[in-house]
C-alpha cells in the first residue's frame, strides 16, 4: 500500500519476532512508525498488538531484529547484541511516553504528585519547577482543578487524562498508546479520544492499539492490522476499512460490524 | 486484704522499669523493619542464592524461640569476642527477631500492589531506587500497617523474655517487689495494667497513623 510520510521513521521494527516460550508472538514484524502521526494497531485479541507496542519500549523484550527509536536501537547494543545498560535503556525511555490500559497511576499520590513525579526524580526539575510543568500538563487535559485529588477520588476517564498528562509532561517525542479506552465505562470513553484527538492536532507522534474503530478511522493517519503475530495490512483508515482485500481483514471487519449494528 | 496501697507505693518503680520495655520492643521493632525490609528485598530479588539466604534466615529466626535466641546471643556473642551490654545484645536480638516476621508482612505487602505500577514507573525511566522510595516502600508500609503495629504489640509482650539475659523490664520489675512486699497478686496486677495501657496506647497510635495513610 502506500508510504504516508518520506521524513525518518520516529520508530521502526526490522524482523521483529518475539516468543512466550514456544507461542510465536511477534513474527517477522516490519513497521515504521510515520513521525507527527497517528498510527492505529488493530486486530484480534492475542494478535500481538500490544506485544509490538510494548517492544517500542521495551517493556517487553524481543528475541530477534531490531526495533529503533529515532534511529536509535532500543534493548540492546548492537542488533542481536548483548542488552544495553539500565541506564541506556532508561535514558530512552524518558522520551518514549506510554498510556496503560489500567492507567496505572500510583495511588498514594495526588494527580498533581503523579504528573510531577517523573519532572522532579527523572527530568531532574526542581519541585516548585516540576509543578509548574505538571500543572500545566494536567490543565491541557482539562484537569486542572482535580490537581488535589488522589486517583481514588477520580473517575476512570479522569484517571486515564491524568496518565496521559504524566506521560506528556515529560515532553516525549513519541507517545504509545495501549488500549487507552478498554477499562473505561462506555460514557467515559469519549473524554479520552477527545484528549488524544487533541494530542494528534497538535502534530504528536502516536501508536495506540485500539478497538475503538470509530477513533481509528477518523483519527489515524495510518492503520495497521495485524493477526497472529503478523502485520497482515498497513495503509490510510481508507485503504484498510473500505479497500480491504486480504480475507483475514475482511472477516475482522465484518465481525465487527456485525457486534456493533444496531440491530435489536 | 487486697491493697491498693501496694500498687500506688510501686507503681513509679514500675513505670520506670517500663522504659526498658518501650526501648526494646520499639528500638526491635524498627530495627526489624530495617533489616526486615533486606530481608524481603533478597527473597524477591532474582538471584537464587539470594533467595535461599532470605528464606533460610527466615526460618532461623521464626523457627527458634525468641527465648533460646536470646539465650544464644548472650552466651555466643562474648566467645566470639564481642563484648556488648545486654541491653545492646536483647535489642539486637529481638529485632532480628522481629525482621523474619516483619520481612514476609512486606513481601505481602509488595505482592498486593499491581505490577502496573512499577511498569509506569519504568516507561518513564525512573531508577530502581526512586521506584522503591517513592513508589513501592510507602505503599507497602500503608497496606502492611496493620500487620506493623500487631508485630510491635507481640514484642511489647515478648519483651518480658530479656529478663533471662538480665535486664530489669516491667516483669523482672514485679518478680523483684513481688517477693520483697509478699503482694504478688496486686503487683502482677498492676504489671497487666500497665502492659494493657501500652498497648493500647499502640492500638490508637495505629488507628490514626491508619487514617493519616488513607487515600
Amino acid at each position: 500500500m502506500t508510504t504516508l510520510s518520506s521524513s525518518p521513521a520516529a520508530a521502526s521494527m526490522r524482523k521483529v519476532n518475539k516468543y512466550y516460550g514456544t507461542f510465536h508472538a511477534l513474527r517477522d514484524v516490519d513497521l515504521d512508525i510515520p513521525p507527527g502521526k497517528v498510527t492505529c494497531l488493530i486486530g484480534p485479541s492475542g494478535s500481538g498488538k500490544s506485544t509490538l507496542l510494548r517492544c517500542l519500549n521495551f517493556l517487553e523484550d524481543y528475541d530477534s531484529g531490531e526495533v529503533r527509536i529515532d534511529d536509535q536501537l532500543i534493548g540492546y547494543e548492537t542488533p542481536g547484541g548483548r542488552r544495553m545498560s539500565a541506564r541506556r535503556l532508561r535514558e530512552m525511555r524518558r522520551d518514549i511516553g506510554m498510556v496503560f490500559q489500567q492507567f496505572n497511576l500510583w495511588p498514594h499520590m495526588t494527580a498533581l504528585q503523579n504528573v510531577a513525579e517523573g519532572l522532579e526524580r527523572v527530568r531532574g526539575f526542581s519541585r516548585p519547577e516540576a509543578e509548574v510543568r505538571a500543572r500545566e500538563a494536567l490543565a491541557k487535559v482539562g484537569l486542572a482543578d482535580k490537581e488535589a485529588n488522589h486517583p481514588s477520588r477520580l473517575s476512570g476517564g479522569q484517571q486515564q487524562r491524568v496518565a496521559i498528562a504524566r506521560a506528556i509532561a515529560m515532553q516525549p517525542r513519541i507517545m504509545l498508546f495501549d488500549e487507552p479506552t478498554s477499562a473505561l465505562d462506555p460514557e467515559l470513553v469519549g473524554e479520552v479520544l477527545g484528549v488524544m484527538k487533541q494530542l494528534a492536532s497538535e502534530g504528536m507522534t502516536m501508536v495506540v492499539v485500539t478497538h475503538e474503530m470509530g477513533f481509528a478511522a477518523h483519527v489515524a493517519d495510518r492503520v495497521v492490522f495485524m493477526e497472529r503475530g503478523e502485520i497482515v495490512a498497513v495503509g490510510s483508515p481508507r485503504e484498510v476499512f473500505h479497500d480491504a482485500a486480504d480475507p483475514r481483514l475482511q472477516s475482522f471487519l465484518q465481525g465487527y460490524r456485525e457486534r456493533n449494528s444496531l440491530e435489536f | 486484704m487486697f491493697s491498693f496501697q501496694t500498687i500506688f507505693d510501686n507503681l513509679p518503680v514500675l513505670i520506670g522499669a517500663a522504659r526498658y520495655t518501650l526501648l526494646i520492643s520499639v528500638l526491635g521493632c524498627a530495627q526489624g523493619l530495617l533489616v526486615g525490609a533486606v530481608v524481603c528485598a533478597g527473597a524477591l530479588s532474582r538471584r537464587v542464592w539470594l533467595r535461599r539466604a532470605a528464606a533460610l534466615y527466615v526460618s532461623f529466626f521464626r523457627g527458634v524461640p525468641l527465648l533460646i535466641q536470646l539465650l544464644v546471643a548472650f552466651y555466643l556473642l562474648p566467645v566470639i569476642g564481642i563484648n556488648v551490654p545486654a541491653l545492646v545484645a536483647a535489642v539486637l536480638t529481638v529485632g532480628l527477631c522481629a525482621a523474619a516476621y516483619l520481612s514476609e508482612v512486606l513481601r505481602g505487602a509488595l505482592n498486593a500492589i499491581p505490577r502496573g505500577q512499577a511498569e509506569a514507573a519504568a516507561a518513564i525511566g525512573m531508577a530502581p531506587r526512586d521506584l522503591w522510595l517513592r513508589i513501592l516502600l510507602p505503599q507497602a508500609l500503608k497496606i502492611g500497617l496493620p500487620a506493623i503495629i500487631n508485630e510491635l504489640i507481640l514484642l511489647v509482650k515478648a519483651s518480658s523474655l530479656v529478663t533471662v539475659v538480665g535486664i530489669v523490664e516491667i516483669t523482672r520489675m514485679s518478680q523483684s517487689i513481688a517477693s520483697a512486699t509478699y503482694r504478688p497478686l496486686e503487683i502482677y496486677l498492676a504489671a497487666a495494667f500497665l502492659y494493657l495501657a501500652i498497648n493500647l496506647v499502640i492500638a490508637q497510635a495505629g488507628r490514626l497513623l491508619e487514617r493519616r495513610l488513607a487515600y
